[in-house]
């Protein structure tokens, strides 16, 4: 069970290896890409502007000095799709980043680009993103068709489901999950909307127009209406929480946002092989936090101190209890007593 | 061009096969004068048009998948009416896919199934062979998001240059690469289906032999297993977690959200929440468009939807 961290520089290595990542990630966007495709159009679900290397001089020295620490790197090419125009720009990076660089997997989500790369036979294994939706242990058995090495599972699966799909592939594929920070309120794979930023994440953006319900049936009381809207005023709340609690921090710069911490004694006991650290965008001190609590917790799982231990220590890390409590920071439902 | 309506239940068969007795089953007093206007926009352009078909079932939840003698009920009065029989399906948990394998036996032959999941995919070629597969709306990963995506088609890349490049991009999809309706081919899809995108669809692929089925006059925006309806009756901790039991709580009301933060014109512009999923209604401009790509051959199939496509059976 490794720690996988996004990084989106060079300089962001050192800390996060001598804190405890052992697995990374990261975008990078050359200029033709740049050059060719603005606004929405985006190579791996992050802006150009934002998320990812600029350069694949930097890549290269970012992949050497990580191999030279035993820590794999993983570039995404996760966009929900590329049309024809787009392919080749993208299957010739795939093949510079495998067989120039060297980078240790390509996360995909298109299943024609998944196919597309399975037949080039890159040096490069092919992880499956989140973002392909994979529910359910058929959709893995589909996907195994074209050879991925790890498929990365959607934070909306509940444990039970998660346990459910590695028991039925177990020693088929390698299976990540989500650890840590951003939320989404929907099935992230099945989302058509953009984060560009003249309109901002549509979840939020719900947040702050006009509402109105319409009741079925033939009375439409206003204790009936209160009740709609304040199911509605905790929806908004939950959507705070999975926006990084507001994009927050607690008084000493730990990140806030949705967590699975507690849920790591189960990730043990399942067999999961990767834990994901979201948040390729994000300043360098969330990450580094992000890794040091996901290392204090996974060191205490490996050593066998017991779950409801480890949930006290999760706790604890995130330092603001009351948010722990509001039930809305969790990636997972944990069963303390299990 | 095929005509179809996707209907809730066996009783929405009874009577006139028109879209304008079709258009009466919504009862929403929001969404009824848009799915009235398409019907009389039918009746005028495509006076001369038949429902050959009937969807049953739902893309977007699984916990609305219909029991299994609804279903049969509904499959048997499609057969009365003679017409074809196109069974929905959604995205899928493990339950759901539990569900979906005692479903499949009371399909006909040759009748099809909208896949969501690749795995619903996987279970229908392994285990029902005598069942089509087809790609569902939700498998098509062009961007519709409402907000924006219509301003492309007007005034391209709104963040700056580059507007050609892009708009091409975003009127397409994977569908794009032969590569990729080679791949649906050796899988056993001959059909893909499709939403009415904001931004206008390059539908060129279908030139290369691939049959496609639009939906009208809704297209969804965004789905989710955390439902906010489903929160209505829970404690507040325990709120929209997936995998919560459902009790239909969605059938109940809908959501209508009005765009007032919009920084562009669009500040009237609706959207509607149903349960799990966002949807947007077609604009007249979207509408023309859609009729002009029917006309052109390139679209071999409409949908007529007279409710949301959250429905319970």
């Amino acid at each position: 069970m490794k720690i996988l961290a996004p990084i989106r520089a060079y300089d962001e290595l050192e800390m996060l290896a001598a804190s405890g990542a052992e697995e990374l990630y990261c975008g990078v966007v050359p200029q033709e890409w740049i050059s060719r495709y603005g606004g929405a159009a985006w190579l791996n679900r992050r802006s150009p502007k934002g998320g990812s290397l600029e350069t694949y001089s930097e890549l290269r020295q970012l992949v050497d000095a990580a191999h030279a620490r035993t820590l794999p790197v993983f570039i995404t090419l996760n966009a929900p799709y590329y049309s024809a125009e787009q392919m080749p720009l993208v299957v010739d990076l795939a093949h510079r980043l495998s067989d120039e660089i060297g980078v240790d997997a390509l996360i995909v989500t298109d299943l024609n680009l998944l196919v597309r790369l399975n037949e080039e036979k890159l040096a490069a294994a092919l992880h499956v993103s989140s973002v392909a939706a994979t529910l359910n242990s058929e959709a893995v058995r589909f996907l195994l068709n074209f050879g991925p090495r790890r498929i990365v599972l959607p934070r909306s699966l509940t444990l039970a489901e998660i346990e459910s799909i590695v028991n039925d592939v177990r020693g088929q594929v390698e299976i990540e999950v989500f650890l840590l920070n951003d939320g989404c309120a929907f099935e992230e794979g099945f989302c058509a909307t953009t984060h560009h930023h003249s309109v901002g994440a549509f979840c939020t953006s719900l947040s702050e127009m006009r509402a109105e319900f319409e009741w079925n049936g033939p009375v439409f009381r206003s204790r009936r209406e209160n009740w709609l809207r304040r199911n509605l005023a905790d929806y908004r709340e939950w959507v705070w929480y999975l926006n990084g609690n507001g994009c927050s921090s607690t008084p000493k710069g730990l990140p806030y946002g949705p967590c699975g911490l507690c849920a790591i004694p189960d990730f043990q006991r399942i067999g999961i092989d990767s834990l994901k650290i979201v948040g390729r965008e994000a300043p360098a001190l969330k990450k580094l936090a992000s890794v040091k609590m996901a290392r204090d917790i996974v060191d205490r799982a490996r050593a066998g101190v017991p779950k409801l231990h480890v949930i006290e220590r999760a706790i604890a890390l995130r330092e603001t209890p009351e948010h722990c409590r509001s039930g809305y920071m969790c990636y997972y439902k944990v069963d303390g007593a299990r | 061009m095929e005509w179809s309506v996707h209907i809730r239940s066996a009783q929405d068969l009874d009577g006139d096969l028109t879209a304008e007795r079709f258009a009466t089953l919504e009862s929403s007093a929001r969404l009824g004068p848009v799915v009235t206007a398409l019907a009389r926009r039918i009746a005028r352009l495509t006076p001369s048009a038949r429902f050959t078909r009937c969807a049953f079932g739902t893309e977007f939840c699984e916990n609305l998948l219909p029991p299994p003698a609804a279903l049969a009920a509904v499959r048997a009065a499609a057969r009365n009416r003679t017409l074809a029989f196109t069974f929905l399906t959604p995205y899928a948990g493990t339950a759901g896919i539990g569900k979906l394998r005692e479903l499949f036996p009371l399909l006909h032959e040759g009748d099809e199934v909208v896949f969501s999941d690749w795995g619903v995919l996987n279970v229908l070629r392994r285990e029902f062979p005598r069942l089509r597969p087809v790609q569902g709306r939700l498998l098509n990963k062009s961007l519709r998001d409402p907000r924006v995506m219509g301003l492309y088609a007007s005034a391209p890349d709104p963040g700056g240059a580059l507007a050609g490049n892009t708009l091409a991009a975003l009127q397409r999809s994977n569908l794009d690469n032969e590569s990729y309706t080679r791949l649906l081919a050796r899988l056993g899809v001959a059909a893909v289906e499709m939403d009415n995108l904001p931004q206008g669809m390059d539908l060129s692929f279908a030139d290369r032999g691939l049959a496609v089925t639009v939906y009208l006059p809704f297209g969804f925006i965004s789905t989710s297993r955390s439902c906010m309806a489903a929160g209505l009756h829970y404690r507040k901790p325990d709120k929209f977690g997936p995998g919560a039991p459902c009790r239909h709580e969605c059938q109940t009301h809908l959501l209508e959200y009005t765009y007032t933060n919009s920084p562009f014109p669009n500040r009237d512009q609706k959207f509607y929440l149903k349960g799990n999923t966002y949807f947007y209604a077609h604009s007249e401009p979207m509408l023309d468009a859609l009729f002009e790509h029917a006309a052109g051959g390139r679209v071999s199939r409409l949908v007529f939807q007279p409710r949301l496509p959250m429905v319970e059976s």
